[in-house]
């Protein structure tokens, strides 16, 4: 075991390659639900969960199913289908047992089942973690690290962001500029700064 | 006159992504190159459509509580075939989209259109819809691409266009895609509501 | 729970259908991919040894190669070779001569970020081959490397030092193993 390929996934999904702002995964919602820091902290949780839980379920299906039985032009739909599911499964779990958490990021989970973020990190542990039709060393590990990885740098984007939009409130941003496209200038500055972080080798 | 209207609604007025503002991951990953953005907007476009028109046809059979897992399946089965089909025909071109093919199956757009409009109304108009809103996101992603690859690369579609300043390599990157877009939303509202 | 059943009644049969449907494009799409697969090696093979009249796919200790021969006698190796780069694995056909000098070098496959690591197979301009791959012609792949041999490509220091790397390492476990 290798702790320190686990931290370098870790680190490398959170700031190197963050998903949100060297990846654009999960950009909609980041754009749409980064006005205030409390939704926006939620949803990043929300979102770490499923992408969590679904990098786990979706190597076990291609490491089990798919392979094997040589199905992976079923990828797509599949994975696809599976996290459709467990978020619809994981809502109805939470609502019923946990209604405190729910009240946390319960509302998120629907809208997540169309989030990039999460298909996409399952598509890339495919990509990255199975080399010639096989799973690499460790790669459910590794697979399950980079999911929270990226849940976890999507968090960190959405907090750094709703954090600038609630002091640009009191800012006086041209009026052709409000809302999205100011946003995405931010957002360009942010992932300029990240961009620092390319090439760290550890 | 109406089938016009359902066409020509997403080239501009309802333009999916400098007005709604949607499907952003592809625009913005694959735009750094024309021929990328062309590829990207020719397979979103035919998704649309299929997904479209079958969505429109099970329309009535399909039962409310299911019905985002069935459309679902449907876009993911299109998203499947433009997949397969490009890796046979343009392996290049499937190499530089890369993981962003299978992805279009979680491009807002679809689904939007799918659950907003093509499940209420019959498959020919959805067909025109999902042309006018293909080819919207196409000519979006084009004029992205087109700015990116002039400054970030010098050349535009793989031409090169001018040699006498050293592109410089961010417009490329990340930063560069989101500048991009948001300077040309910002110009789009400008100078709409300046007309009214 | 009736209704429950019919829901996923209805699922399933459209989950049957696209299975269905996939299951037939996979098999019309299979062999044309595998065709098109099979062209691109075929066009880095005659890029790298373009003096060599025909190569034989060979496989040994699971490293796959092509021998290329030139009038019946062989010529060099072409060697498949993987490479862990930034963005993913980057899959590249280098050629060798029997006594290991890089003959060429093309990328067959990468996930490198666009306009950084992507410039490994960037042609520039007015030139034909890809200019960092054009470094390796001529060295020795036993011991090439980045600083020594080969130019880094800026701001792409990983990309660069893992195909270098990896061309190092395969031909050296390749070559040792061939001799034998």
């Amino acid at each position: 075991m290798d702790l320190s390929s686990y931290i370098l996934i870790l680190i490398s999904t959170v700031f190197i390659n963050n998903f949100i702002l060297s990846r654009f995964l999960g950009l909609c919602s980041f754009i749409g639900v980064s006005k205030n820091s409390t939704p926006a902290v939620s949803m990043g949780l929300a979102v770490t969960f499923v992408t969590t839980m679904a990098s786990m379920i979706t190597w076990l299906i291609y490491n089990f199913i798919l392979l094997p039985y040589h199905l992976e032009y079923l990828r797509t739909i599949s994975f696809i289908l599976v996290i459709a599911s467990f978020v619809q499964f994981a809502e109805i779990i939470i609502q019923k047992k946990a209604p405190a958490l729910y009240k946390i990021f319960g509302i998120y989970l629907p809208l997540i089942t169309v989030n990039c973020a999460v298909f996409g990190v399952a598509v890339l542990n495919t990509d990255v973690f199975f080399l010639h039709g096989q799973a690499v060393p460790n790669s459910f590990i590794k697979a399950v690290v980079q999911g929270f990885g990226a849940g976890a740098g999507f968090t960190l984007a959405m907090l750094l962001m709703s954090g600038i939009r609630e002091r640009l409130e009191f800012a006086d941003v041209p009026h052709c500029l409000k809302d999205a496209p100011i946003t995405f200038i931010i957002a360009s500055l942010m992932s300029l700064a990240f961009l620092g972080f390319s090439g760290f080798k550890i | 006159m109406k089938m016009m209207g359902e066409f020509i609604k997403g080239l501009w007025r309802e333009n999916p992504t400098f007005r709604i503002v949607l499907g952003l991951c592809p625009t913005l990953a694959v735009s750094t190159s024309v021929s990328n953005g062309i590829g990207m907007g020719v397979a979103a476009t035919f998704v649309l459509i299929g997904s479209n028109i079958f969505v429109s046809l099970v329309r009535n059979i399909v039962p409310e509580k299911v019905r985002i897992p069935c459309f679902i399946v449907i876009i993911a089965t299109f998203v499947t075939i433009v997949d397969l089909f490009m890796k046979a025909y343009s392996p290049a071109l499937s190499r530089s989209l890369g993981m962003f093919v299978p992805l279009i199956v979680v491009n807002c757009i679809v689904l939007g259109r799918a659950e907003a409009f093509s499940s209420k109304e019959p498959p020919l108009r959805s067909i025109m819809d999902a042309l006018g809103m293909g080819i919207g996101f196409t000519w979006a992603l084009i004029l992205i691409s087109a700015i990116r690859e002039l400054l970030g690369n010098g050349s535009i579609a793989g031409i090169y266009i001018s040699r006498s300043f050293e592109p410089p390599l961010f417009m490329i990157l990340a930063p560069g895609a989101l500048l991009t877009i948001g300077l040309l939303i910002g110009m789009i509202n400008y100078f709409t509501t300046k007309r009214r | 729970m009736n209704q429950m059943f019919k829901f996923g009644m209805i699922l399933g049969v459209i989950c049957l259908l696209a299975t269905l449907v996939l299951a037939a494009t996979y098999q019309v799409t299979k062999p044309k991919i595998e065709a098109q697969m099979r062209l691109e090696e075929q066009a880095a093979l005659k890029a790298i040894l373009p003096a060599a009249d025909s190569f034989k796919e060979k496989t040994l200790d699971g490293i796959e190669y092509f021998e290329a021969f030139k009038g019946g006698s062989l010529s060099g190796y072409c060697l498949k070779i993987t490479a862990s780069g930034y963005g993913g694995y980057i899959r590249l056909i280098a050629g060798i001569t029997p006594d290991g000098v890089i003959k060429g070098v093309r990328i067959l496959e990468h996930q490198e970020t666009p306009g950084l690591g992507s410039q490994i197979d960037q042609v520039k301009p007015g030139e034909k081959d890809p200019w960092f791959l054009r470094q390796f012609v001529g060295k020795s792949a036993r011991t090439v490397a980045v600083k020594k041999d080969i130019d880094a490509i800026t701001g792409a220091t990983i990309s660069s030092e893992a195909v270098t790397g990896a061309i190092r390492t395969g031909a050296d476990v390749f070559l040792l193993k061939v001799k034998r």
